[in-house]
């Protein structure tokens, strides 16, 4: 059985956990050899960087009245649109629209209520919405 | 139940929960078994459904395959329940491990687990951790890919257990109620192995060996797209699927590989084994310096050869419907 290397590199975004894989040892059976890997790093950095350049992105279509907090808020939890949509128990096209300020602007209380228990904000939050803390 | 049972650290969770699950209450499996008997070793890739503006890419079967076939395989019977109340799973998980004394699989979403790495939270729903007893509010958790046991109050593990989207856990909770006298394990080890090898070989383009090489050509055409965001992107989500998002992947092909050296105790056909372990150890290890051309290729897109990097993905393929038409004639 060919050996295989098992990477030792240092990846941050385990905040110091090991994980483990299986790789055959010199008789040839497989067992579990803690390994870090800054391929794995890089990959995972750069999806969590994608959400914050897309959180920056809409700030700035808020001020320029395209976009709605809700997308700001959406960025922020991590999520998309399929998937706010099945949190918050509303149709993909009605939150798409939700995420528009010309719509944004109209939507009622109890709409409101629901985005900002998902987010877990209150709705002054929302309506009130200036830089996003 | 609880004296059997032991924390261990493993490379993928589901496999990992099943395993520990099943070897403290009386009947031993490794992880590879776990991962094996149920036929788990895959690869999909879906253009058509998104995650993130990216396509589906997956490198093993649906979440919940293992905890659904390992009784159907080994002749177990595992209670499985899910919930509509949250105070009800929370009061029946309370009962079943602190009066019963019960070790119990959960499924979870990683986004909302307290003690999980800020970096880690995505909502991938289809975590799976063990609970093995409940101090005041905390419940003690097993989970599967962190080297030590963790704690969760109740009211975040409730969050985690009713997370809603894609592979909604529901509550879902799980334990072995029957564990049979006998097994035998060479024929369902034949049927596994066979069942997984038609699976990769499929004709549907979409999967299995067919499928790695359709995410090849679909690599290979990305170098003309224009949004260079969506290039950096796109290679490190193949990457990230690899992984199972940071939850436990350490590599899929490994673990089947170690299945097959495990499998070959059970009488089957010890040379065929051999081979094929061979070949998708190999097909292991070309995967990950793929998953190193891809981080490359986004790291200095000026310099990106798609190309390149399709062609290790194709290399996989063909070791790896080499080792299958091998496997198929088990």
């Amino acid at each position: 059985m060919k050996q295989i290397k098992i990477p030792q590199e240092q990846n941050s975004t385990l905040d110091g956990h090991q994980k483990v894989m299986y790789a055959p040892s010199s008789n040839g059976k497989f067992q579990t050899y803690n390994y870090g890997s800054n391929i794995e790093e890089y990959a995972t950095k750069l999806a969590v960087e994608e959400y914050e350049i897309l959180q920056k992105e809409c700030l700035k279509n808020i001020q320029n009245n395209i976009s709605s907090p809700i997308e700001y808020y959406m960025y922020q939890h991590r999520m998309d649109i399929p998937t706010l949509a099945s949190v918050v128990g509303f149709f993909q096209f009605r939150v798409k629209r939700h995420l528009k300020a010309k719509y944004f602007k109209k939507l009622n209380d109890k709409i409101l209520q629901k985005y900002s228990d998902v987010f877990d904000i209150t709705i002054d939050d929302l309506k009130g919405f200036s830089n996003g803390k | 139940m609880e004296n059997n049972f032991k924390h261990n650290q493993f490379a993928h969770c589901e496999s990992g929960v099943v395993s520990t699950l099943l070897t403290s209450y009386g009947l031993k499996i490794s992880e590879p078994m776990a991962f094996g008997i149920t036929h788990s070793l895959s690869f999909v890739f879906l253009p058509i459904i998104k995650l993130n503006n990216l396509p589906l890419i997956a490198y093993r079967e649906v979440p919940k395959n293992i905890i659904k076939n390992i009784d159907k395989r080994l002749g177990v019977k595992i209670f499985k329940k899910q919930y509509k109340n949250m105070v009800q799973a929370n009061e029946e998980l309370t009962r079943l491990v602190q009066d019963e004394k019960k070790l119990v699989g959960l499924q979870t979403s990683v986004y909302y687990l307290p003690y999980m790495p800020e970096d880690m939270r995505f909502h991938f729903n289809a975590h799976n951790l063990l609970v093995y007893g409940k101090e005041n509010d905390e419940y003690l958790i097993s989970d599967p890919v962190f080297e030590d046991v963790v704690r969760a109050k109740e009211n975040k593990l409730t969050i985690a257990r009713f997370a809603k989207g894609v592979f909604a856990p529901k509550g879902f909770l799980y334990y072995p109620e029957h564990i049979p006298e006998t097994i035998d394990y060479n024929s369902i080890l034949k049927k596994s192995i066979r069942k997984n090898a038609k699976s990769m070989t499929t004709p549907f383009p979409f999967a299995g060996v067919k499928g790695m090489v359709r995410l090849a050509k679909s690599i290979e055409k990305i170098q003309n797209h224009p949004d260079e965001r969506y290039i950096k992107n796109y290679l490190t989500h193949i990457v990230r699927m690899q992984e199972e998002i940071g939850t436990g992947g350490g590599g899929f092909r490994f673990l089947y590989s170690a299945f097959l050296q495990e499998a070959k105790e059970h009488g089957l056909d010890n040379h065929k084994l051999q081979v094929a372990s061979e070949l998708i150890t190999q097909s292991g290890d070309i995967l990950r310096e793929f998953a190193l051309k891809c981080v490359m290729g986004a790291k200095h897109i000026n310099k990106l050869d798609s190309k390149e990097i399709s062609k290790s993905l194709i290399e996989a393929s063909k070791i790896e419907k080499e080792a299958f038409q091998i496997l198929k004639t088990i």
